[in-house]
């Protein structure tokens, strides 16, 4: 998978929101609000360009004390929550 | 051709166009100086086009197009068009600080006011600088500003404070510039651009409020804070996001607004109340 083209990660006081800046996402629209681990996440799919659930999830394991099964579900959830809102394909 | 030196928002510029063109910026002459070193940017008015360059998006507000794209040198282009038809072409190089447009001879002046505008948004947004598309007033010593999509009331909204709240003046009707200075403090500035409404004040205020307007069949106002009050004023403020030094520089400024600035949002009917209401929440 990767993060659709145009999408930025923004701080905005002290939050993390993704905002459509690109060309491509310009008329996205409206702004969604991460929390820690999906902003995590979102950064690490950044680094890494092309990223799996599986990818992430090690990533995930590796910063945070969750067991893999657990990091597993978690970065599914929040993929599929991404997919559905058009940010990443 | 005669070069014109100007200052707005505390940004020097340089205009080089032939009498006729400089004659016709009465707008600019409140903001005109003799100080010429270390100008922001320069704009070069000339005869020509058309401008060869590949289209990236085109911008569409109230019957005036503007279509932005490069060069095959990489160098930006917008091009402006009222009712469908070119009045004129802007070359951007080095980030915006050297322009050149080129006029196909139709609404020469509009062309001039859309190139500075664009220029001065471009070339200052990495300096803290930032044109928002609103009504800003004026009022002990502070600047208010009303922001809101088209045909919302900005300028309703600004008039209602001028015959309703004695000491109030109209400091720009369309598009104030907003800077924050070294010291944090936030200050709106009059521009030559206000719209329709001849109002060419430079003169400057730290800002006391921000407010979003929505039409409403009922004055009500709440405050905004953080992503909402962020949210607020992306819209309002002119810039290319698709440039990413551009949109590092407007993010920067916007969440600064959002942090400092107490911003609002007023669900109002174009009457004496909304103004009533709205003075008394955010001009203590």
């Amino acid at each position: 998978m990767k993060i659709k083209k145009g999408f930025v990660l923004r701080t905005v006081c002290g939050e993390n929101v993704i905002v459509g800046e690109g060309l491509d996402a310009i008329n996205f629209g409206r702004m969604l609000s991460l929390n820690e681990t999906a902003a995590f996440l979102w950064k690490k799919a950044m680094e890494y360009g092309d990223f799996t659930a599986d990818s992430l999830a090690d990533a995930l394991c590796q910063e945070y004390d969750v067991d893999q099964a657990q990091a597993l579900n978690d970065v599914k959830e929040t993929l599929d929550n991404l997919t559905k809102l058009g940010v990443i394909e | 051709m005669r070069e014109q030196y100007y200052f707005v928002a505390e940004h020097l510029f340089c205009v080089e166009a032939d009498d006729g063109i400089l004659a016709q910026m009465a707008n600019y002459e409140p903001f005109r100086t003799e100080q010429s070193k270390d100008a922001l940017f320069s704009l070069t008015v000339t005869d020509g086009g058309p401008v060869q360059y590949v289209e990236e998006l085109s911008q569409d507000e109230e019957g005036q197009d503007i279509v932005c794209g490069h060069t095959e040198q990489g160098d930006a282009v917008f091009e402006f068009r009222f009712g469908g038809k070119t009045a004129g072409w802007l070359v951007c190089s080095a980030g915006y600080r050297e322009g050149t447009l080129y006029l196909s001879g139709f609404q020469s002046k509009a062309a001039v006011d859309n190139a500075l505008m664009i220029q001065f948004a471009m070339a200052s947004a990495t300096l803290n600088t930032v044109l928002f598309h609103a009504a800003a007033v004026i009022l002990d010593g502070k600047g208010y500003m009303f922001l809101g999509k088209s045909g919302t009331g900005k300028s309703t909204h600004a008039r209602l404070w001028l015959q309703n709240i004695p000491g109030t003046e109209l400091m720009n009707d369309d598009n104030p510039a907003v800077r924050i200075k070294t010291d944090g403090t936030a200050v709106v500035y009059g521009t030559p651009w206000s719209g329709k409404t001849p109002c060419y004040r430079n003169i400057c205020a730290p800002i006391g409020g921000i407010v979003l307007l929505s039409q409403a069949p009922y004055n009500k106002i709440v405050s905004l804070k953080g992503i909402g009050a962020y949210a607020a004023m992306v819209p309002s403020i002119s810039g290319k996001r698709w440039d990413a030094r551009i949109a590092d520089g407007l993010h920067e400024t916007e969440n600064a607004l959002a942090t400092y600035i107490p911003v609002w949002h007023l669900d109002c009917l174009p009457d004496a109340d909304a103004a009533h209401l709205c003075k008394q929440t955010i001009a203590l």
